[in-house]
């Protein structure tokens, strides 16, 4: 078992609950223990780095510093905004002496444990599509996903800037591919697979963000998906809940199941409907639980 | 014309095979066309498509200046990405056995093959009003020195060549053709951060529209595409720090960031229920009634009562205090974490492949002093 320190986040706190039961539920069957971390905050998801950014860096900071305390090289992410804003913290503070030393500073000035820049961000995605997680999550996916066809979205800030994250060629990712495929799935693909979902702007800039929205929900199902699966939550929330206001302004009803990567795996490895929570979803998942009961 | 490109001494020649999107604006006639060509090993996507032009076919159209990297003529898409054609080696890609498929830019009118109508991207560069306003008529009567420190808050956006490539992709501009996009939001930065311009405010209110600094989506495609490190994302965002130190937070966009800032204060975690309202006014979030009744049926719409407080909350309201007696507000507090950023190009671990022909080292900034 690999030790890790486990960030949840905002969402799979409290919207997104279904990711931490089914995140939880998964981690030993892929051989990671998780640490939870009581006294965390949220990241900022992109927007204290945009309206206070020197408290952003302090906050990831603090993050960081508690999964050291914990013993943990490696702190964990289930998703896409917090890998990206914990690891581009991690490394400012990590390759900057002077500033680690000035932020290292103020937190223990306010009883915060200093941050020695010991620890690594990885997201869930990362741990399960090579290594030693991808062999267990093989041996682990026996149930399956009987040929069910999914198609993979990325999202953004897990592949750009790809110097910040950096796993996989964030025009060609196979990661998802990959898994999906060692689930006994049929990976579609699709060109929106890793554009934008609109979820950043869709409560400032509604419109715009329904157009990015729109994409790939739209290709995934002319190419006939029976569901999408997705490593992070608000790509999740955008593609689940806002789909009904798709249907408002274009008239269309997509009715497209939308599954968390860890639900995904989740099936395939037998984890049951208290661990998968599908009912929290706005669409239904229904049409792929028959489908995978036959 | 390149015509005799002859092989340096001790290298040799390599086969290249294209598909290139061949378009006439006129006929609307569209051909995916492939070319080979031999070519010297150490020939860019640009020489190649000199090859093609000089002795296959002359109809090709493509722009063109330095061949240099410094002009910003030749973006173009390859494989769907827009890149320089005269940063981009061929050799890997050739041995490879890739096809690659060359496109013109994205989000731009075509007006032949490779040619992009390059009008809407000067107007939003135009609208950003791209001249230092100094704030006086007469200039003083002896020079002003201005710090490498204060220098070093443009330092990225200032190496902008204006190629287009970053806007290529933008997924923002994409949906709303109208968004002023990431080069000309990246030049605009560059006269907001600018310690000789005094127009910065007028320039934040302008830059505050409707399809201004809060309809980016934070796609991060045109750090992704920038061939020069400008990293327009992270210059709309400091944008928006700025405008938020200036008080300029009348836009659901600053409304949505602050919200997050006053969770984090307050219980540490984000609030999400009260988001909606925070961001939008009370009258918008009634209307969405409907909507958020249907998203509580499914459990997204947490009560905010009790809230989900994180453990020891009371240090992230006292760093908040620190953080703003120390007073690195706005843009500074983006612009101190770039020196450790820009060591990013030279190491394994952050996404250099040796092996992937798209990524070329790129030419460090120098370290930001201060």
């Amino acid at each position: 078992m690999k030790r890790v320190a486990y960030y949840k986040g905002c969402l799979a706190s409290l919207s997104a609950k279904e990711l931490d039961s089914s995140t939880q539920a998964l981690a030993p069957k892929v051989g990671l223990e998780l640490v939870e971390l009581e006294t965390v905050t949220c990241c900022g998801a992109g927007d204290i780095h945009e309206a206070e950014p020197d408290y952003y860096l302090h906050l990831n900071a603090r993050i960081l510093a508690y999964a050291e305390a914990a013993g943990c090289d490696e702190l964990l992410t289930v998703c896409n905004v917090c890998t990206l804003n914990l690891r581009q913290a991690n490394w400012q503070l990590k390759n900057d002496d002077g500033l680690r030393e000035r932020v290292s500073n103020n937190l223990e000035r306010v009883g915060v444990p200093p941050y020695s820049g010991n620890v690594e961000v990885r997201h869930l995605l990362w741990e399960i599509a090579e290594g030693e997680g991808y062999e267990l999550l093989k041996q682990s996916a026996h149930k399956g996903l009987k040929g069910l066809k999914i198609a993979p979205f990325y999202g953004c800030q897990i592949l750009r800037p790809s110097k910040l994250l950096g796993f996989e060629d964030p025009d060609r990712p196979w990661s998802l591919e990959r898994i999906i495929e060692a689930c006994g799935g049929t990976a579609i693909d699709y060109p929106a697979k890793i554009k934008c979902c609109g979820f950043p702007i869709i409560q400032a800039r509604e419109e715009t963000a329904l157009g990015e929205l729109i994409q790939p929900i739209e290709q995934a199902k002319e190419a006939g998906a029976d569901a999408i699966v997705t490593p992070c939550p608000l790509c999740h929330l955008s593609l689940d809940a806002w789909q009904s206001k798709l249907k408002e302004s274009t008239g269309k009803d997509f009715a497209m199941p939308i599954l968390h990567l860890s639900q995904l795996v989740g099936v395939a490895a037998g984890l049951e409907e208290a661990e998968l929570k599908f009912k929290r979803h706005v669409v239904p998942v229904t049409p792929v639980l028959e489908k995978l009961e036959v | 014309m390149h015509t005799d490109l002859a092989p340096a001494p001790g290298s040799t020649t390599i086969e290249i095979a294209l598909k290139i999107w061949r378009y006439d604006a006129v006929t609307g006639d569209k051909e995916l066309k492939r070319y080979e060509v031999e070519a010297p090993d150490w020939v860019t996507l640009l020489d190649v498509l000199d090859i093609i032009k000089d002795k296959h076919d002359g109809t090709l159209a493509y722009r063109k200046s330095c061949r240099m990297m410094i002009c910003g003529s030749c973006g173009m898409r390859m494989d769907g990405a827009a890149v320089l054609a005269c940063k981009t080696r061929m050799y890997d890609i050739a041995k490879s056995g890739h096809v690659p498929v060359i496109a013109p830019m994205g989000n731009l009118p075509v007006r032949k093959d490779l040619v992009v109508d390059m009008e809407p991207f000067w107007n939003k560069i135009r609208r950003m009003k791209p001249w230092l306003d100094p704030g006086y008529e007469e200039p003083p009567e002896k020079e002003w020195r201005v710090s490498q420190e204060k220098m070093n808050v443009i330092h990225k956006e200032a190496l902008c060549i204006m190629c287009g490539c970053c806007v290529s992709e933008c997924n923002s501009m994409e949906s709303d053709p109208e968004f002023f996009g990431p080069a000309a939001l990246a030049k605009g930065m560059r006269f907001v951060g600018d310690a000789r311009d005094q127009a910065n405010v007028s320039r934040l209110e302008d830059y505050n529209d409707e399809h201004g600094i809060w309809d980016c989506t934070r796609c991060y495609f045109c750090n992704e595409r920038c061939p020069k490190g400008v990293d327009p994302r992270d210059a709309i965002a400091k944008l928006g720090a700025e405008s938020i130190k200036e008080g300029i937070e009348h836009d659901m966009g600053a409304k949505h960031a602050n919200w997050f800032v006053t969770s984090a204060r307050t219980t540490g975690w984000l609030r999400e229920t009260e988001l909606v309202p925070k961001t939008q006014g009370i009258v918008e979030a009634i209307r969405q009634t409907k909507f958020a009744l249907n998203l509580a049926k499914h459990g997204k719409v947490p009560s905010p009562v009790p809230p989900h407080v994180a453990e020891r909350v009371n240090e992230s309201r006292l760093l908040y205090s620190l953080v703003k007696e120390q007073g690195r507000d706005g843009a500074l507090g983006i612009v101190q974490g770039e020196h450790a950023l820009g060591r990013i190009e030279f190491t394994e671990q952050a996404g250099l492949k040796a092996n992937d022909p798209e990524v070329q080292p790129v030419v460090e900034p120098p370290p930001a002093e201060g």
